[in-house]
Formats: structure tokens, sequence, C-alpha cells
């Protein structure tokens, strides 16, 4: 866990740096707002993680449908979430350790397939290099007990047109997303196992 | 399966045994059929930066064309012997010789062609420029280009089947631009739900529908009138429609379904689920099908326009898009 989370941190700075290049340039990040769901470009990105458990679905459905209490997560220091389970309805803030917070909806809870998916509702490209950031957390059987997590998203890079600065192309999004799913999923691992 | 067969093995196995072959013959039939309505689903693959050729009949993969600059839209002429792609971030259109399943050549755009549209007769190509706010003609074989000016993020292209009209949506204005196609002039513009996406026109050039990403809502437009005419709800995220056994097919993106609606009532008529994420969906010459990508599983999906029952599954490169006119009939 420890190894990953370090390679997680190193991504980050990496990706950290080159937005600072980027800035350097004269190339100004988007600055963070409302996620309209409109500016953004024309070819989306995906990444998929996955991560198995020791424990039967059930457990880990039991932890990651509720979706109020995140407060497992790195870097989330606690979790102010109205509106129960409720795709569209429900809207959680996560405090972050560092001060900042993150807004998000749930768009999708599906108990029965052990599914739920949430997105954004601020792109943040300083904290993330990536907008319109949606995200699917599924859990599976894996046999003999154990669970399969699949942590996975949909975005688009930080700059909304073509021709992207360094820190704000598709693979700096690339890279930070798969990052935090790995980073996420560790954290789920660590909870649900109970270490 | 000819009668001549038939008899000749009448001849030879006798009846009762014939009677079972009758069975085999008729199978056998039913195979020999199928090349004659063999169409083809030509999809763009973006983050393959491809376009596969499927045989829709089969759902089996043909061939597959490194396209580069991420592909997404897709258009083939109505006699099937080209078939054009936009790539937005190579900024450039992609010539198909849609019948040899290769690259003719690229043609540069500039900016960001997605939405694309060929006219009736094969004689023009009209593409959508995402971030230039205009409607580019070209004249796939002399090379001449003109240009008009649209609304903001203009997406979806669609031309009335007499060609004298297109129709596109433009984003961002939650509008559609009206082009009068010979004098190629905007000669109006209609507010639709919000951020339309994709748009289609039906076969006797009477209705465009528009599915609004942000409205969860397809908008159809009467286009002689330049009215709206009827808003229908559909689930969240709607990218694009449709038409088919009069029938509204439109796919849901975060609902990973497809709502359907009687065309002539606006009645739903159900919904089908369908892969994760599906964006293009484009109906058989026939009427009989439909094709929808799903973009984040990787797939083209066939469902049967009348049961709407899936019926098969096609594997893609990832991030299959295919926003446009995408079968190519082939006979």
């Amino acid at each position: 866990m420890f190894k990953l989370s370090r390679r997680a941190a190193l991504i980050a700075l990496t990706a950290l740096a080159s937005l600072a290049s980027a800035a350097a340039a004269g190339a100004e990040p988007p600055t963070p707002g409302p996620n309209s769901w409109a500016a953004h470009g024309a070819a989306p990105l995906k990444s998929v993680e996955t991560i198995t458990i020791d424990a039967p679905p059930e457990i880990v459905w039991a932890v990651v449908s509720d979706f109020a209490h995140y407060d497992w997560l790195p870097g989330v220091a606690r979790v102010e979430a109205s509106g129960g389970e409720t795709p569209e309805k429900a809207k959680r803030r996560l405090v972050m350790a560092d001060g900042g917070v993150v807004e998000e909806t749930l768009v999708r809870w599906d108990a029965e397939r052990m599914t739920l998916a949430w997105h954004r509702d601020h792109d943040d490209v300083r904290r993330l290099p990536a907008i319109n950031y949606m995200t699917h957390v599924t859990v599976k059987p894996a046999g003999e007990g154990k669970s399969l997590a699949e942590w996975k998203g949909r975005f688009y890079r930080g700059h909304p047109f073509n021709d992207p600065p360094p820190g704000l192309d598709d693979d700096t999004a690339l890279a930070a997303v798969t990052a935090l799913h790995k980073a996420n999923l560790t954290a789920l691992k660590a909870r649900v196992e109970g270490r | 399966m000819p009668l001549r067969i038939k008899i000749t093995l009448r001849l030879i196995m006798g009846r009762r045994r014939a009677r079972q072959l009758d069975v085999f013959a008729a199978f056998l039939a039913a195979l020999v059929s199928i090349p004659a309505q063999a169409d083809e689903a030509f999809v763009t693959s973006q983050g393959a930066d491809s376009l596969d050729v499927i045989d829709v009949t089969t759902m089996t993969p043909l061939a597959r064309l490194p396209i580069g600059g991420k592909p997404a839209g897709i258009a083939v002429s109505r006699d099937g012997s080209r078939a054009y792609v936009t790539s937005p971030e190579g900024k450039f259109l992609t010539v198909v010789d849609a019948k040899a399943h290769k690259v003719d050549r690229r043609i540069s755009i500039g900016a960001g062609p997605l939405g694309v549209a060929v006219s009736p007769d094969g004689g023009r190509v009209y593409v959508a420029d995402l971030y230039g706010r205009r409607l580019v003609e070209i004249d796939p074989e002399k090379g001449g280009t003109r240009s008009v000016g649209v609304g903001a993020m203009a997406s979806g292209v669609a031309v009335t089947p007499d060609g004298k009209t297109i129709i596109v949506a433009d984003r961002d204005d939650n509008a559609v631009s009206i082009i009068d196609a010979a004098s190629f002039t905007r000669v109006g513009t209609l507010p639709v739900g919000r951020h339309p996406f994709g748009v289609t026109i039906d076969p006797k050039g009477a209705r465009a529908y528009t599915a609004n990403v942000e409205s969860d809502d397809v908008s159809v437009i009467d286009i002689a009138a330049r009215k709206v005419v009827a808003t229908l709800k559909t689930e969240s995220r709607p990218y694009t429609a449709a038409l088919a056994s009069g029938r509204i097919f439109v796919a849901n993106q975060h609902a990973d379904s497809v709502s359907v609606f009687d065309a002539a009532t606006f009645a739903p008529v159900g919904t089908v689920k369908v892969g994760e994420y599906p964006e293009g969906i484009a109906a058989s010459p026939d009427g009989e099908w439909v094709y929808v990508a799903n973009w984040f599983s990787n797939e083209l999906w066939s469902i049967d326009a009348k049961t709407l029952k899936v019926e098969g599954k096609a594997e893609t490169g990832d991030g299959p898009r295919a926003f446009g006119a995408f079968i190519r009939k082939t006979d």
C-alpha cells in the first residue's frame, strides 16, 4: 500500500510540476467554476482500475454504497452530505485535509448491480488536471469470499480546447485520474479489510 | 434455396431423408440470402484512433483503418461509395473508399471538425467546426470549400433528403442553425432544448430531431414551419437519435439505455438496456435494425427495431463514438 501511495504521490507531483510550467509559459489553466458539462475538448478519456478485496461483495458494497460517508478517501478530513442515496438529489462536500472542498452529486445508485456513480460539480484543474469528471464504483464477486472493486472514470483533459499546454494535456489527465483511482481503491481495501 | 437443388436431393436421398434435408436446405437458404443485406457499420473509435468496419448482419469485424487525430464524426454517402470521418484534434477530414475499406486521403479543415453529413447526391460534404463557429462545405472531388457562420460549439449536422436544407446543432447556443444549401447561407435559427448534440432528419425531410444532452430530452422540429412541435423526455444525457420502423431511438449516455418513442404519436414505447455510455446510434436502411456504439464498453450492439431485443454484439476499438450516419448499405 505504502508503495502504491508513493507512486501516486509521485505522479501527482509530476502533474503539479508540469502545471506550474504551463502557468509559467503564460497558459492560464481554466479557473474553477460550475461544471456546466460544456467547456471540454472533443475526445473524452477513460481510466479503469481494479483491486481484489478479501471480503464478500456485500461487505464491500456496504462501504462504497454509503455515499455520505466517504471520509476514508485519501486526503479527506470530513464529509458533509445531504439527499441520502437518491440520484441527482444526493450531494456531498468532501472537506479536504488541505482545506479545499470537492463537491459531488450522485447520479446512479444501484444496489442490485452493486454500482454507483457521481460527478464533480466544479472543475478545478489545480486539484485534478481533468474536467467533466464522472466516476463509477462497482463491486463484483471474485470467488472464495473475495470481491473485485472497480473504480473507473470518464473525463476530459484540463484544457477545454485543442492544442493543450503541458500540464493540461491528455497524458497528464490520464496519469492523475489513474493515480487517484489507485489510491482510492487502496484506501477502500484498507477500510474493508480493517488494516 | 433453388428448387433444382431440392429436386436433385430428393432423387439422391429418397423422400424421407430429403424432408430432413429440407430443413437443412432452408437453413442454408437463410445463410445464402444474408450477403445481399449485409450492411456495414463504420465506427469511429476515438481512443484507438481508428475506424472499424463491421458486418452488422453477422456482427463480425471486417477491417480496422488507422485514421489519427481522435476520430469522432462519420458520414457514409448515400450510394455507399464514400465514408467521411472527422478528426477534431487532427483538424482534418478523412475520405474513405467505403467499398474497398481503404483510406483515400485527408482534407485539412482547421479548428475542430466534429459533425459531418453528405449531400444526397454525394457532391458536397458538410462539416461542423466545434471551435470555429462555422459550417464548412467541401467539394470532395474538386476540393473547393465554402464556410458559413453558425452558433457556438457546432456539433451534429444533417441534410434533408432533397439536399436543400442543412440543420446544425449549435450546442452551446441551445439552438439549431438552418442553412440554405444552394446559397450556403444561414437562413434561420431555432431554440431547442439545452445543449443539442446530434441532429437526425426523417426520410421524408419533414422533421428533424435534436438530442439535448443537458435537458434530457429530444426536440422534434417541423422543418418547413421552422417550429418545435414536440419535446420528448428521455433518460440521462441523450446523445443522438435514429429513426426505424416508425419509431425514434435515442441513446442515453449516462443511463446506459436507448429510449424508444412512436414517431407518429410521440408516445414512449419502451427502454432498451445497452452497453456502457451509448453514443452513436443509427438504423439499417430497411428500418429493421438499430445499431448503437457503447463508448465505455467498446462494443457495437444491434437491436431489433420491432421487438426491441438486443440481438448481437461486436467488439470495437477503444472509445467508439460513431457520431453520424455510420451505416453503409452494401448492395
